[in-house]
């Protein structure tokens, strides 16, 4: 990954925190004065270094962990702003990106009782909750399927 | 990776299936922040493997579960 990569990879993710969502190539384009196929291929390759994660029909942003791009069911709200996180890891890890209090609406995915959390100086407000990982680290290290299923 | 209101809806939720890792959240906090917190830094750079090893064996993390490949 070399240093135009990571400033692509920096504007990416500072839009998407300005935002409260990910940002489109064009969006990329008009920030940076890049082509479109600069921010695309540079995409392709921050992909391919599990950098990002680009939808597989539109090569736009599909993760930029801790951020999601797609509704999920955690919701982070946070320094005014909100966002997705694409599991439970990530969306404390929104917080910890943004070194900020943040709360995070979700629900339990056995009985579907909403669960809201307060992140508080690095603590959770709600010690009884528990998380579950359910597949490996050799298999979430290397796969980018939809972390809420695991 | 989800969140539970306890272990017993880990279970139920589970059925039948081969549990993976069940975490306390404020050990799940202590991991968010310590894998994600340089996320938007503006000298980022990747974590290598062994970084993340590292963080994952420094919170108790250990074994062929959380062993990355």
């Amino acid at each position: 990954m070399d240093s135009q990569d990571i400033d692509l990879r920096n504007i990416t993710y500072q839009l998407f925190t300005e935002f409260g969502r990910a940002p489109s190539a064009t969006e990329i384009v008009q920030a940076t004065g890049l082509s479109t196929d600069a921010v695309r291929s540079g995409w392709r390759r921050l992909h391919e270094a599990h950098a990002l994660v680009l939808d597989a029909t539109t090569a736009e942003i599909r993760m930029a962990n801790p951020f999601s791009a797609v509704p999920t069911r955690y919701r982070v709200a946070a320094a005014g702003k909100s966002w997705y996180g694409n599991c439970a890891w990530d969306a404390i890890g929104i917080c910890a990106a943004l070194h900020c209090d943040g709360r995070i609406d979700t629900i339990c995915p056995d009985c579907h009782e909403p669960l809201t959390l307060n992140v508080r100086s690095r603590q959770v407000d709600r010690p009884e909750l528990q998380f579950h990982c359910l597949v490996s680290a050799a298999h979430w290290w290397m796969t980018s399927s939809l972390p809420e299923a695991r | 990776m989800n969140l539970f209101r306890s272990e017993e809806h880990i279970r139920s939720w589970l059925g039948g299936r081969t549990p993976g890792a069940t975490l306390p959240i404020s050990k799940l906090a202590e991991l968010a922040f310590a894998w994600w917190s340089d996320r938007l830094s503006a000298d980022w750079q990747p974590h290598t493997r062994d970084q993340n090893q590292a963080i994952l064996t420094r919170l108790g993390l250990t074994g062929e579960f959380w062993r990355l490949p």
